[in-house]
């Protein structure tokens, strides 16, 4: 399981311990108990019994794990997998915001089109491409002359500041 | 003649709020110049603001008709109730609006800090074919991207989507849409007009889409574009108005003249003077 190297915060922790919880399923579809996921990390730094416990404590309370009593102990399992987690949130219906609020807390890139609106995008943009192809300049990389690079690394030329 | 200030710095809030934003989202012309015409619609609600808050001060020379007002106590207290509860009706109006946002950004950060790859300090890449990207505003701030993204775009449409949601972040538009938000809500249902919304929002996307163009260029960022507006699902566009269109037809349009510029600054600067200058006229008047 890796850990940031130095002093992790409480959501590092969080995600360690939610990535534990997904890969330890198939083998344990009851869950784990505070001390199971403490062992696991056991090795790789020093966490203590009671930082494990906020930190599944704090998943519980972000629905993102049940928990059911087992004698003395909790058993935390995740209450949904990774995908269907993600899922839900590019679906946006996992925050119980309204539209107004969801387009004020986040600022998306687009907002969604009508179809009207799409083809209306496509006469603009080869409006814009015949235009950028009689001033000479590049009309090179167009949406499919590249293929996918499956989880290429995100590059970013600009340095902010 | 100064006996009507008042009643013009009421009509001044009435059309602030409803008639002249009304108007102004008509005036395209403004799209062209997207910083200048966020200023002028900064200019129109803080007018607006001024002037309503104005209104109060500016009848106490009526009521005292000359005489010195600080001999009129009670008076100078309705006065200071009026206005300051106006101020205070806005501040808490801005107060919960802020507080709303914020605990929603956080726990949607916090959920994107689990379920997503981290991509250095503030990128998440959800796992997730569909492309689409946002950012999540404020002191921890992230720029989502699902993996569609990647896996469908080229190079240099990532980097014009990834420039634009980064000038949204380093230029603070959530504290724009924020302040806008805060005012559209504190103005009466009748009098408020979404058009005044919808056209600072279209505004802010300009910009970001500016700085795209100015790191990846025009025909990538344009592209980019027309990828997220054919992949977005139907609830995405939901309540949402005209807009990747209008912004792809504003990167063609390229800048207005700079005068017209000009134009809209001074237009900008009229506005907030008017309210200041009407209530110094009556003030001074007694």
């Amino acid at each position: 399981m890796p850990l940031p190297s130095s002093a992790p915060r409480l959501g590092d922790l969080e995600r360690a311990v939610m990535e534990h919880l997904w890969e330890t399923v198939p083998s344990h579809p009851d869950g784990a108990t505070v001390r199971e996921v403490l062992e696991c990390f056991a090795g790789e730094r020093q966490i203590a019994y009671t930082t494990v416990m906020t930190v599944l404590d704090r998943l519980a309370k972000k629905d993102l794990v049940l928990r059911e009593r087992d004698g003395r102990a909790w058993r935390y399992r995740p209450a949904d997998t990774r995908e269907a987690l993600t899922a839900a949130t590019m679906r946006r219906t996992l925050d119980d915001m309204d539209v107004a609020d969801r387009r004020t807390a986040l600022l998306h890139f687009l907002d969604g089109a009508t179809n009207e609106e799409i083809e209306d995008l496509k006469s603009a943009l080869a409006q814009l491409e015949a235009r950028a192809a009689s001033t000479g300049e590049g009309g090179a990389g167009s949406p499919s002359a590249q293929g996918p690079e499956h989880r290429r690394s995100v590059k970013f030329p600009r340095l902010r500041r | 003649m100064y006996a009507v200030i008042p009643g013009v710095l009421l009509l001044l809030v009435i059309a602030l709020s409803g008639p002249l934003p009304w108007l102004m989202a008509r005036q395209h012309m403004f799209r062209r110049s997207p910083l200048a015409a966020l200023v002028a619609w900064q200019a129109v609600t803080v007018a607006a603001i001024i002037a309503a808050l104005a209104a109060a001060p500016a009848a106490i020379p009526l009521v005292t008709s000359g005489d010195n007002p600080n001999r009129h106590p009670g008076l100078l207290a309705l006065v200071g109730a009026v206005s300051g509860g106006m101020l205070a009706s806005l501040l808490l109006s801005g107060h919960r609006v802020g507080r709303r946002l914020r605990i929603l950004r956080a726990r949607h950060r916090e959920l994107v800090d689990i379920i997503a790859r981290h991509d250095g300090q503030r990128t998440r890449v959800l796992a997730h074919p569909t492309p689409t990207a946002y950012c999540l505003p404020g002191r921890h701030a992230r720029v989502v991207i699902s993996q569609g993204v990647l896996d469908q775009l080229p190079d240099e449409q990532v980097q014009a989507i990834l420039a634009h949601e980064e000038e949204h972040l380093r230029a603070r538009h959530d504290l724009l849409v924020e302040f806008f938000t805060v005012v559209h809500q504190t103005v009466p249902p009748v009098l408020r007009r979404e058009e005044a919304m919808r056209e600072v929002r279209l505004l802010i996307e300009a910009l970001a889409d500016r700085a795209a163009v100015r790191v990846a260029g025009e025909l990538p960022t344009a592209r980019a574009l027309l990828t997220l507006a054919g992949s977005a699902t139907p609830e995405a566009a939901m309540g949402s108005g005209a807009g990747a269109s209008t912004r792809l037809g504003l990167l063609a349009a390229g800048k207005p003249h700079p005068v017209v510029t000009a134009i809209m600054y001074a237009y900008a600067a009229a506005l907030v003077l008017a309210p200041v200058v009407l209530l110094a006229l009556a003030l001074t008047s007694g």
